[in-house]
């Protein structure tokens, strides 16, 4: 029984002995008092008639008028005279019947009185003993009276007292409910404070597992900042603050096979004059600031755009992956523009010829060695163009893109058209034996020949246009499906965009609500930029997920590192780390050391850590001694 | 009376929470309540306690009369106990004894004194004759107006013994020292009579702890007796 069922049950059953006890004795004491009065009336009537009588002559009549005189005129129940022989000589008896006071009553607690007695006697012989006992109709229904009274005071007392200790224990149980909230969060792994509740037992169970959280919190922003400073060491160049050339290129190879981006994009390449030359002629401080200056535009041109990223492929050479430009001249011209505006009036005057640029189309499975080498021959035309010029390649077998409104035909029937399917690739456990679960990848049946897109290639538009909510329930529905024809756990990936949607929310929970036996097999997951753009919001969904028996999970866990202390409220089941960390694992020591602190970080939360990307079964038994749980990626279909 | 219900019903009401307690009080009350049988060792005990020697004596003696007269037709027994009080006891006026103008006082006391006026007399002679069987449809105590020829009258309190109920009364009297019947009693005419008849009815209701019985004078008297031991 809960702790607030058994207050209530000790506060009424206070209440009720408390009430019921002086009612009781009230009623009691209220009957005690009038017996008394009673019998003292009955004794001291019939003394005074059998004095009066005594006096008297005692003829028939006279004793006959005396008596009915002293009854009619007064409250008598009867009046009787017995002579000595114990024959009755008068008597009066009353007929009313009893009103006022119910049968059931007057039974319960009836009101006891002995009649009174006195004698008469005629000189010094005795005449009789006079017997009579008073009305007692009134003593009852006043008795009565009062106990109705009484009852409801009873009534609205107990009402009052009730209504006070619900309000008291509403007051009380307050500060308990938000611990016992607590409690449950820290179970379920979301690590909350709460502010501390006035009652001091209360309070200091809820100062020490504040602390608790607080403590918990401090220690992994502290492990976070680490990790992410050492991310930062790995992966990025010191100098320009962009990625290293090794995570520039696992990036620009999960841009090619990946399954995260469109099918097609733009690699840029921008190329300054030789590294020596500029130290020569600049200075090294000078060429440094240069470089960190050229540095910032990359970086900053690159906001807004997801999957965008510049690195430092060489001394003086910068590369830019850009998977949303439509064209390699758009993208060529928006970075290019960026320059002139932010690098070049500042170093015009000492470097006349500061850069060259081009820019290069790339389709999926491109082979990343052909790629370079496009984008190096476009630089030697851009050099051609003049300084500070740009180049751009067209993909000349590129597929015209498709102008938005088809777009939308395309994908409104495919949700209705049910032209939507799920391509299944298994998540194995640590050491690749078992299948954790399979995650279902999104394709788009285009046309009649089957031709399929990926979830990179017309997610984009559908979030454009608005569309990625019912494409996402799609999946769900889908999901669903699949669940319940087969065993086995199942993830689906759900848009950033459609977080946020409050409708889809709802939509989601009611759908969920009608499968809740699959509920437990359905795992979630939301992209890291997602959950970082919309963090309230997919904390939400997260829990109202949760309280479904549904996982939840992020996937491309890795990239917004600096953040990742606010995970610890959020309750997530599972990580998916990015596959630029993963590929080439085994020849990064400091990726190694980096993932390492992740996982046990993760571990410390309750949050299982997969590796996305996995290109090789061999880095299997690496990525379990780094403390990964689970591993999924090309490798491993 | 509802006025005085009234307040008895508020002061409940306002001592809600006192209600477990009282109860508790109600119910302790009725154990109070008890029947005493005579307990004449007691009420030696307490003669010789409160009165000294002569007065544990006089109740001796007064035991063994009661002892001596059980087995005695009802007619001796009413001489025998008229004569032992009128030898033993003086006449002086509750003024004397009890400093009051009228007290109506128990055996114990009237044998402790050694002392009392007409009532005591009266009373003590009613108690020893129901203590010794004679029932009370027997036994009057009667105020009568005592007048010898042209003297002022004066109020008076003689026993009545009733051999047959409907019958003429032998009147024991402290005045004279013999058991005379009623009809040769011409200084005296009887005004009202009484005695223990209805009084105890139901025993335990009308117990010594109900203040309505000590405000009667009879009532009263029967009350103390019974802490004394009769």
């Amino acid at each position: 029984m809960s702790l607030i069922k058994q207050l209530w049950i000790a506060i009424a059953l206070v209440m009720s002995i408390a009430f019921g006890g002086s009612m009781v004795v009230s009623v009691l004491s209220a009957r005690h008092y009038l017996e008394q009065q009673l019998q003292v009336k009955n004794i001291d009537n019939a003394t005074a008639l059998a004095l009066s009588l005594t006096q008297l002559p005692k003829d028939e009549v006279t004793v006959e008028l005396q008596v009915a005189a002293q009854f009619d005129a007064g409250h008598y129940r009867f009046i009787r005279i017995t002579s000595p022989t114990g024959k009755t000589l008068v008597e009066r008896v009353s007929t009313s019947k009893l009103l006022g006071a119910p049968d059931w009553f007057v039974k319960l607690i009836p009101i006891h009185t002995t009649p009174g007695q006195a004698l008469v006697q005629d000189g010094w012989i005795q005449y009789g003993t006079l017997t009579l006992a008073s009305q007692d109709i009134y003593a009852y229904q006043s008795l009565w009276d009062g106990t109705i009274e009484l009852l409801l005071w009873f009534v609205l007392g107990a009402a009052a007292a009730g209504g006070v200790g619900t309000l008291a224990l509403r007051i009380i149980t307050r500060p308990l409910g938000e611990v016992v909230d607590q409690a449950q969060a820290i179970a379920e792994r979301r690590f909350l404070t709460i502010t501390e509740p006035r009652t001091p037992e209360l309070k200091s169970v809820a100062r020490a597992m504040n602390e608790m959280v607080g403590r918990l919190k401090t220690m992994f922003t502290e492990e976070a900042t680490r990790l992410e400073a050492l991310r930062q060491k790995v992966n990025r160049d010191a100098v320009t603050g962009l990625s290293s050339r090794e995570y520039f290129l696992s990036h620009l190879r999960e841009a090619l096979q990946g399954d995260q981006f469109g099918s097609s994009g733009t690699l840029v390449m921008l190329r300054l004059p030789d590294l020596n030359e500029l130290n020569t002629q600049l200075g090294r401080q000078q060429a440094d600031a240069l470089l960190k200056d050229i540095g910032t535009v990359l970086y900053e041109s690159g906001n807004g755009r997801i999957g965008q990223r510049a690195g430092r492929v060489k001394g003086a050479e910068f590369a830019i992956v850009c998977p949303t430009f439509a064209t390699a001249t758009e993208a060529a011209m928006d970075i290019h523009a960026r320059l002139l505006q932010d690098v070049l009036p500042k170093w015009q005057d000492k470097v006349p010829e500061l850069f060259h640029l081009s820019a290069v189309r790339y389709q999926r499975e491109q082979n990343m060695g052909e790629l370079l080498a496009q984008a190096d021959q476009a630089l030697a035309q851009a050099a051609s163009h003049g300084q500070n010029n740009w180049h751009a390649v067209e993909d000349s077998q590129a597929k015209a893109a498709l102008p938005a409104e088809q777009w939308r035909t395309l994908l409104t029937e495919a949700v209705s058209g049910g032209r939507l399917a799920l391509s299944f690739f298994p998540v194995v456990s640590g050491d690749g034996a078992v299948a954790l679960h399979r995650e279902g990848m999104l394709r788009l049946q285009t046309d009649a020949q089957g031709t399929l897109l990926t979830a990179g290639e017309f997610m984009p538009m559908a979030a454009q246009l608005n569309l990625t909510a019912p494409i996402d329930l799609g999946v769900v529905k889908l999901a669903i499906e699949h669940l319940r024809t087969s065993s086995g756990d199942i993830a689906v990936n759900l848009s950033a965009e459609t977080i946020a949607d409050h409708a889809f929310r709802h939509e989601l929970t009611q759908l969920l609500k009608a499968y809740p036996e699959v509920c437990q097999r359905l795992l979630f997951e939301v992209p890291e930029y997602g959950v970082f753009r919309q963090f309230d919001a997919f904390r939400e969904l997260a829990r109202n997920l949760k309280l479904l028996g549904c996982r939840v999970g992020i996937e491309y866990f890795g990239q917004r590192f600096a953040d990742s202390g606010k995970l610890a409220d959020l309750g997530l089941d599972y990580i998916k780390v990015h596959p630029t960390y993963i590929r080439g694992i085994a020849n990064n020591e400091g990726n190694q050391e980096f993932l390492k602190g992740l996982c046990n970080m993760a571990h410390a939360l309750g949050i299982t850590v997969l590796a996305l990307g996995v290109e090789n079964r061999g880095d299997l038994p690496l990525l379990a001694t780094l403390g990964f749980d689970g591993a999924t990626g090309p490798g491993l279909g | 009376m509802p006025k005085l219900f009234d307040t008895r019903l508020t002061t409940a009401v306002r001592g809600l929470w006192f209600g477990a307690c009282a109860l508790m009080l109600g119910l302790s009350l009725a154990w109070v309540a008890s029947l005493a049988e005579p307990n004449l060792d007691k009420t030696q005990a307490l003669a010789l306690q409160r009165y000294g020697e002569r007065a544990a004596q006089t109740i001796a003696a007064w035991r063994q009369l009661i002892e001596e007269s059980r087995a005695l037709p009802d007619s001796e027994k009413v001489n025998k106990v008229n004569t032992f009080f009128n030898r033993r006891i003086l006449f002086k006026s509750d003024m004397e004894v009890y400093h009051e103008e009228d007290y109506w006082a128990t055996p114990l006391e009237f044998m402790g004194n050694g002392a009392g006026d007409c009532e005591d007399f009266a009373i003590s002679k009613y108690m020893t004759l129901q203590m010794l069987g004679i029932g009370n449809e027997h036994l009057r105590l009667v105020y009568v107006r005592y007048k010898v020829g042209s003297t002022t009258p004066i109020a008076h309190m003689v026993l009545g013994y009733y051999p047959q109920p409907t019958e003429e009364p032998l009147i024991l009297d402290n005045l004279i020292s013999s058991v005379r019947p009623a009809s040769m009693r011409t200084d005296l005419s009887p005004v009202f009579s009484f005695n223990g008849d209805g009084l105890w009815v139901g025993g335990a209701a009308t117990s010594s702890a109900d203040p309505t019985a000590r405000l009667s004078r009879w009532r009263d008297v029967l009350v103390r007796m019974r802490q004394e031991g009769l």
